[in-house]
């Protein structure tokens, strides 16, 4: 059987709630009104308890099954905040808010994890206990890992974690997921090469900076040619350079560049992170000169759990009759923070032909709910099968 | 004898006029005040015929010897305008207008040749014309240049051009002088690298600005090591480069490279901006990018012609003695008197200006006692160059 026949009946329903968050974005922590509506709406449901305040305005839901002989708990996660986009969709429910706009789907996945809730709530057909975690700040600002710094895993026992993101361009009613690294780790770096600045005319009393830092952004190309396992996946990217004058005349005393780092694995990154240190203090060197480097580290690498991951892939097959193999995405995710604590999974569901995630054209597309949420279904209800 | 005795009596007088210009310097082609006093006072001296309007703000003034066999005429000149820069001197004859200043001395140089055209006027002790040259603009706005396209040079039948820069440092009654070149050609480019932009962590649907930027910087620096003739001077200096997004993530579709390029020769002049094209469309085309190069004509080589830098020699050494003309260095600064050099034989000659301040300083100033030197060195190249039969 694809999709249970009460996510059909409660399709329109969660429509509407999705289309009601995607009216009113609100960014990184700040979502104050979304985070109300989904305690409201769990407390609503029946949920055993409801504690509001996880990662400040994290959300957590706690559904007892009908029957706890196996002592499980199982966590699912959905993230509520928007991003600091101007939306272009022209949609009768597009954004009230200007420059914040649902454009990466949080609102659909909210939505779906609120429909998985009521349908758990009243069904209870499971041995075990659901946590349905919702967390803000998903974009940029950490919300997951601040959850799990508020002691959300160890509160609730939580034993596993799933996740899921929609996927413009893979089918409606359709999933994708792969085992190992997934996602990947999104570092930013942020370097001040100094020389000695003096007039443009006479160079041999200056430590020309600008070509200082040239040689280092050449020789950083080498950490993805040359250092990196060639099975081993990175990015360096040097994305802006900038001197610290822009006359004519003036050799620039400072140089700051900056740039993202994306690996898939700690070594890769520990690698990247040691090497663009060394490259830089050692270029520097040649001239003279010096490198000031700040390698600020982002959300690490996401890796899904293999048992899980297979778990996750046969739930999905369940409901669609397959599950693709998922591409390695170069993007980064804050549910690596959940799934460094407690094993789990983070699957695609297909959100058919939209514009990209980030787009000021993007929509979720309501009708991959069926699917989501009976994905979230089957994961608790084939996973602490009732007695 | 090193300076005459008229030109003694002159220096109080000089030093006033100096003073006056000092309080009230005028930028570019803006000198509306100090061309007037220059007007003014070579009309007092009684000169035969004073042209303003030459180059904008440029004047000029002719003046005749006690007689013209050989059909002669010797132009001298000075530059009158001021630097868009804060004084901080202090002085009593400090700058009263904000944000300008005589910082390269032009005041000294207006008023030292004003003081030779006073002595010229009384003296005439000369077989040719003298013309008295004062142009604006020479800061950055090529008004030497401006004045040639005026038609300078036919109109009043200048057969030389001689002019003098103060140089801090060099003692006080000394002078300096090279043949060849002497300052340095200085032009400007500007490069703008178009590249594909995108997300940074999407290398591979980009065509990356950024690298493509740092493969020029680099291989530009061998134009000066690999190309230019070592024997010839060169430097090629970018000084700014700057992506169009500053973002963390983003991959920036363009970048902007500035420079300057300065020469002691014509024939490096001329390669430098090839190369550079040449470069910067190679790499661009490897990477698969497009690079669009503006290169703007600055001040050309100033080059003193050998036999008009032996007689500013011989002039100098007459005024101040065996052995106290140096050889000059040559330097990588720039100054618009070559426009004039480009078109007439001549020399610029560097004139002791003590231990100051250097030039462009806020602190620097223009050292009085160096008047009777430097109105003395005009004076004697007028007077030895077309001398009374």
């Amino acid at each position: 059987m694809p999709v249970k026949n009460r996510f059909a009946e409660l399709q329109n329903e969660i429509t509407e709630w999705r289309r009601d968050i995607h009216e009113n974005p609100e960014i990184l922590f700040e979502t104050h009104r979304t985070s109300a509506l989904v305690a409201e709406k769990l407390k609503e449901f029946g949920c055993d308890e409801i504690v509001t305040g996880i990662g400040r305005t994290g959300v957590v839901g706690v559904i007892k099954g009908k029957s706890d002989t196996s002592g499980k708990v199982i966590g699912l996660r959905a993230d509520m905040d928007a991003l600091p986009i101007h939306e272009q969709t022209g949609l009768d429910y597009a954004s009230k808010t200007a420059n914040a706009m649902h454009a990466c789907g949080h609102d659909g996945h909210t939505a779906m994890l609120l429909g998985a809730a009521k349908y758990l709530s009243e069904t209870r057909n499971f041995d075990g206990t659901v946590v349905v975690i919702f967390q803000p700040a998903e974009e940029g600002g950490g919300g997951g890992k601040e959850m799990c710094d508020d002691g959300m895993m160890d509160r609730w026992n939580i034993q596993e974690v799933y996740g899921m993101h929609n996927w413009p361009g893979k089918p409606i009613g359709s999933f994708a997921i792969r085992s190992g690294a997934f996602f990947a780790a999104t570092d930013t770096f942020d370097i001040t090469f100094e020389g000695r600045g003096g007039h443009a005319a006479k160079p041999h009393e200056t430590i020309d900076t600008t070509v200082m830092t040239a040689q280092a952004v050449l020789a950083l190309q080498t950490i993805a040619s040359r250092n990196a396992d060639p099975v081993d996946r990175v990015v360096v990217s040097v994305t802006s350079f900038e001197t610290s004058s822009k006359a004519f005349n003036v050799i620039p005393q400072r140089v700051q560049i900056k740039g993202t780092v994306r690996t898939m694995s700690k070594e890769m990154r520990d690698l990247a992170e040691t090497r663009i240190k060394e490259i830089c203090a050692g270029v520097a060197a040649t001239y003279g000169g010096s490198a000031d480097v700040t390698y600020n580290r982002g959300y690490p690498v996401m890796v899904n759990h293999e048992e899980q991951t297979e778990f996750a892939a046969k739930v999905a097959s369940d409901i669609s009759g397959s599950c693709d193999e998922a591409p390695l995405v170069m993007g980064g995710e804050d549910f690596a923070y959940l799934l460094e604590e407690r094993p789990g999974a983070y699957i695609l569901v297909g959100n058919g032909d939209s514009a990209d995630v980030h787009h000021p054209e993007y929509n979720f597309n309501d009708e991959a709910i069926p699917a989501g949420c009976s994905w979230w279904a089957g994961i608790v209800e084939q996973r602490m099968p009732a007695a | 004898m090193p300076v005459k005795n008229r030109i003694a009596d002159l220096h109080e007088e000089v030093a006033d006029w100096r003073r006056d210009i000092h309080e009230n310097p005028e930028i570019l082609y803006e000198t509306h005040r100090t061309s007037a006093l220059v007007a003014d006072k070579l009309k007092s001296f009684g000169c035969d015929e004073v042209v303003t309007g030459l180059g904008r703000t440029g004047v000029v003034g002719v003046i005749k010897g006690r007689s013209d066999t050989q059909g002669r005429a010797i132009g001298l000149r000075a530059d009158m305008d001021a630097l868009p820069m804060q004084e901080q001197t202090g002085l009593p004859h400090a700058s009263k207008t904000d944000g300008a200043m005589h910082a390269c001395g032009h005041d000294g140089h207006t008023a030292m040749l004003l003081g030779a055209a006073k002595y010229l006027s009384e003296t005439r002790n000369f077989d040719g014309t003298a013309v008295v040259i004062f142009q604006p603009a020479e800061e950055g706005g090529n008004g030497a240049e401006a004045m040639c396209k005026d038609g300078l040079m036919e109109r009043f039948g200048i057969d030389e051009v001689y002019a003098i820069h103060n140089y801090p440092g060099l003692e006080l009654g000394k002078f300096a002088v090279r043949p060849g070149p002497i300052l340095a050609s200085v032009d400007e480019f500007t490069l703008i690298l178009q590249g594909r932009g995108g997300h940074a962590a999407k290398p591979q649907e980009t065509v990356d600005t950024t690298v493509m930027m740092s493969h020029i910087i680099c291989a530009l620096q061998s134009v000066v090591a690999r190309n230019v003739d070592p024997v010839l001077q060169g430097v090629l200096s970018v000084t700014s480069a700057e992506t169009s997004s500053k973002a963390f993530n983003v991959i920036p579709d363009r970048a902007e490279v500035r420079g300057t390029v300065r020469t002691h020769s014509p024939e490096a002049r001329a390669l430098i901006p090839e190369r550079i094209k040449e470069i910067a469309d190679g790499i661009a085309a490897t990477f698969g990018g497009s690079a669009d190069l503006s290169f703007h004509l600055g001040v050309p080589v100033t080059i003193n012609d050998d036999t008009a830098a032996d007689f500013a020699r011989l002039a100098a050494e007459i005024v101040s003695g065996e052995g106290a003309c140096e050889g000059a260095d040559v330097s990588m600064g720039g100054e618009d008197f070559s426009f004039m050099l480009q078109e007439r034989p001549g020399a610029m000659i560097q004139l002791g200006n003590g231990p100051s301040a250097g030039l462009h300083h806020p602190e620097y100033d223009f050292n009085d006692e160096a008047i009777p030197t430097g109105i003395s060195w005009f004076a004697e190249m007028i007077e030895q160059r077309m001398p009374v039969a």
